[in-house]
């Protein structure tokens, strides 16, 4: 089996007492869905925090591409080559929506785009992309839920990422807006990109992941194909636990 | 396009009068001193945006870089030095000055930073009315002479158009896109790929570059300095007013924030003591609360006939 | 030493509207000085004695502060950071230089034989206004905690401090809590400036040196914590009686500066937010 693209091994997070993320191995491999689910608190956001580079672990490694990427400012993991979207989303709101990705394209990922046409350029092949096209000139304050969530997917699109981190971007759509944005998704990885999902819609992940993992109290408690990972005693458990408590 | 063409011809018209005012105007020696401090002030104000405005870091302690640029050449003359010599020496001390404190001060954010500057620059001026035998103390720097005038008036001029020139330049620049991202959201711009410490520190340079060299011709302009000219508070004050009167993070709104400053001034602190203060401090309330984007945004209002939206005053996270 | 509690009363105000409006008064320096004209003013008009003019002072200014909040800064709550300082420094410009207008830039000081006595306690002579101003440093202390540890007012504020949208949903009113806070903040502010007037001369820009002390201390002790801004208040006390060992006395003001400067950068979280934080982890 090749190399996996990224990968963390014995990743620790603590908040005071409390551990966030306790030991957990992930890889993820070349080209392919990774989804990551768990009950509210599990750790998801706060793994891809890690990931990303937004917090530093108290313990463990993160490897992309065979480099240690730990420890790394948030904008150098983001230059390597692995971009995230924020659960809350967090368009620059003063800005239009073309300028929002134009600040993707100008950063991220190298080779970059050479001066601002090329850039905007860029920008607007990632809205076309995710169908913004026609809002590029509105400010991006204007735009609704569902396309500031587009939104926060073109900007990380337009850094040119080897590896996207999408966090919650359905939460909040509706059934018509989640189909058109899982479809994204899965044109996005026809590109090439590999993607890790956190997500709280069993049927999305069901849907489009080809692996799942699955978190409970910061710690990895199952991993594997979706219907095997959804399917697992420990995580059924763990869902009825929180809903139904 | 359009409008491109037409504020580059609107640009060159008013620097060809600029230019031409030394030689066509009656009662020159007043023109000339009015506007010497438009250009003056002007391209200070812009220094200041460039931090303030385009990145939002507001810094309430920017007179410490006008005032080493000032003493620096103040004192490098006293010895003989070249002007050549002596105005880039303080352009690159202030410079150097604010590698030294924005390493430490921008791991601060927002607000914290903001007094922090406070505090950077009544330090300065502390040090400058202490440190005696280097700048003479409260007694402050005379220089013997200054170029005439109208080379005072060019010199100005000159930085202004340059000041201006390159906050048109960092606008639309990769560097502008990331001091705007910086300015609305600091954690969005890092995650997009932005190395947010690295561009603040970038602008606080250029701005404290530009700084010296405004303290430089103000130094040669009135012959005499002080700690609490230079270096003073309300040095501070007035660069962080200009600003946000004309506009916030605009290209052309210090320069319009400077004519104003300058009028204000030039009208009321003649009549009593401190009233030009006054006003600044109601004009930057009334400004805040009804119109934070300045005269700029006034006119933009104007123009498009229309109220801004309810969020203009509710950005950021909240 | 004594001047602690000077330090502490000064400071409180801009902890406690920081806590519950999450903004920095950057007008506490005007608030500040005004006490003290107003009790300068009071006692060469009328010859109130200095010592009754926070009776006016207390009310007067907490009217003032709550009105400033109804116009003025509750119209800016929801923008940015900066905007709610930009605003603020702008009060603050109005305040200074308003007195300038009406009081002039001659430097002003209070002289009653109360402002001179000293006693003796344990062999050491100790002037009189100082120890008053210590104790009251500490009463305000005390009852700043009593008020919002025992009333539903000062429980709604600090409901409202913790988690304005918890304190909303269990049925605080937060926009009057806003006011009131922001009210009894200038309050003490004034309070304040009233209690300076005993121990030094003033000029209306004598704020600024000092409200860079009032950052130093709630920066020290935590920016919510009012606890905290007693023990910051001690602890820049300290460091500038022992600053002015080894420095001369005109650079006394850039301890202060230096100790925030520091401060903010090694410890953002505060004194007291550090230690908190070292002890949960």
């Amino acid at each position: 089996m090749a190399e996996p693209i990224l990968s963390c091994r014995g990743l620790t997070k603590r908040f005071g007492g409390l551990l966030a993320v306790n030991r957990v191995d992930l890889d993820v491999e070349q080209g392919e869905i990774l989804g990551l689910i768990g009950p509210n608190g599990a750790g998801k956001s706060t793994l891809f925090r890690l990931i990303a580079g937004i917090m530093h672990p108290n313990a463990g490694t993160v490897t992309f591409g065979g480099h240690r990427i730990t420890n790394r400012p948030a904008h150098d993991v983001c230059v390597a080559g692995v971009a995230a979207t924020h659960q809350i989303v967090r368009p620059f709101r003063d800005m239009t929506v073309l300028d929002n990705v134009v600040v993707g394209a100008f950063f991220g990922r190298r080779p970059r785009p050479h001066g601002p046409a090329a850039a905007r350029e860029a920008a607007l092949a990632a809205l076309r992309f995710c169908g913004l096209e026609g809002r590029a000139h509105s400010d991006a304050r204007t735009l609704n839920l569902s396309g500031q969530k587009r939104l926060e997917i073109a900007r990380a699109l337009a850094t040119r990422p080897e590896v996207l981190l999408l966090d919650e971007v359905l939460a909040g759509l509706n059934p018509t807006e989640t189909d058109q944005t899982l479809e994204l998704v899965r044109t996005i990885r026809s590109h090439g990109t590999t993607i890790v999902m956190v997500e709280h819609n069993l049927r999305a992940v069901r849907g489009v992941c080809s692996r799942i993992v699955a978190l409970v109290n910061g710690s990895k408690i199952a991993e594997g194909s979706p219907e095997a990972v959804l399917n697992d005693e420990a995580v059924v458990s763990a869902y009825l636990g929180t809903t139904h408590a | 396009m359009d409008r491109r063409t037409a504020s580059l011809a609107a640009c060159g018209v008013a620097l060809a009068a600029a230019i031409a005012v030394p030689f066509v105007a009656s009662r020159a020696e007043y023109v000339l001193d009015v506007l010497f401090l438009v250009f003056l002030y002007g391209a200070m104000a812009t220094a200041w945006n460039l931090l303030g405005g385009f990145a939002g870091q507001v810094s309430f302690g920017h007179a410490a870089f006008l005032g080493i640029g000032a003493y620096t050449t103040a004192i490098l003359t006293q010895l003989g030095i070249s002007l050549w010599i002596a105005v880039p020496a303080g352009a690159l001390l202030a410079g150097a000055f604010s590698l030294v404190i924005g390493i430490p001060a921008f791991r601060l954010r927002g607000p914290y930073f903001s007094i922090a500057t406070i505090g950077i620059g009544e330090a300065t001026r502390l040090i400058a009315l202490n440190w005696t035998s280097l700048t003479g103390g409260a007694s402050g720097l005379t220089l013997a002479t200054a170029p005439p005038l109208i080379v005072q008036y060019f010199a100005a001029l000159a930085l202004c158009v340059v000041s201006v020139a390159l906050a048109a330049w960092i606008k639309v620049s990769r560097f502008g896109y990331a001091l705007a991202a910086i300015r609305q959201d600091p954690d969005a711009a890092e995650t997009l790929g932005v190395a947010t410490t690295v561009a603040k520190t970038q602008a606080l340079f250029l701005s404290a570059c530009l700084l010296g060299v405004a303290g430089s011709i103000y130094a040669l302009h009135y012959l005499f300095i002080s700690p609490d000219s230079v270096f003073g508070f309300g040095t501070s004050i007035g660069l962080v007013i200009m600003p946000i009167i004309g506009g916030l993070g605009t290209v052309t709104g210090p320069l319009l924030g400077a004519v104003v400053y300058t009028f204000i001034r030039e009208q009321l602190a003649a009549t009593l003591a401190n009233a030009d203060l006054l006003a600044f401090g109601l004009l930057l309330i009334a400004i805040v609360v009804f119109e934070p984007r300045g005269i700029l945004g006034i006119i933009d209002r104007v123009r498009s006939g229309k109220k801004p939206p309810p969020e203009i005053a509710a950005v950021g996270d909240g | 030493m004594l001047v602690a509690g000077l330090y502490a009363a000064m400071s409180y105000g801009l902890a406690l509207i920081y806590g519950v409006l999450k903004i920095i008064n950057l007008a506490n320096a005007g608030f500040l000085m005004l006490g003290a004209y107003v009790t300068w003013w009071l006692f060469t008009a009328f010859h109130v004695h200095p010592l009754l003019a926070p009776l006016a002072i207390v009310p007067l200014f907490f009217l003032f502060g709550s009105a400033l909040e109804r116009t003025l800064v509750r119209r800016v709550l929801g923008a940015e950071p900066i905007i709610s300082l930009l605003l603020l420094f702008g009060v603050w410009l109005v305040l200074q230089n308003l007195a300038y207008v009406i009081w002039t830039g001659d430097t002003r000081s209070i002289d009653t034989p109360f402002i001179d006595a000293t006693v003796s306690v344990a062999g050491m002579q100790l002037a009189v206004p100082r120890l008053y101003v210590f104790a009251m440093g500490v009463l305000v202390l005390v009852g700043l905690q009593l008020f919002l540890t025992r009333t539903y007012l000062g429980r709604a504020i600090r409901a409202t401090a913790q988690d304005r949208d918890a304190a909303r949903l269990v049925g605080v009113d937060v926009e009057r809590v806003n006011g009131i806070a922001f009210g009894i903040g200038i309050a003490l502010a004034g309070f304040g400036g009233s209690l300076l007037s005993l121990l030094f001369s003033f000029t209306p820009d004598f704020g600024r040196t000092l409200s860079l002390k009032s950052f130093c201390i709630v920066v020290l002790g935590g920016l919510d914590s009012i606890v905290g801004v007693a023990f910051g208040a001690l602890s820049l006390s300290l460091a500038e009686a022992f600053g002015v060992r080894y420095m001369p006395a005109s650079l006394q003001n850039l301890i202060s500066f230096v100790v925030l400067v520091v401060v903010l950068i090694v410890l953002p979280k505060g004194i007291v937010g550090t230690l908190r934080a070292l002890r949960r982890g």
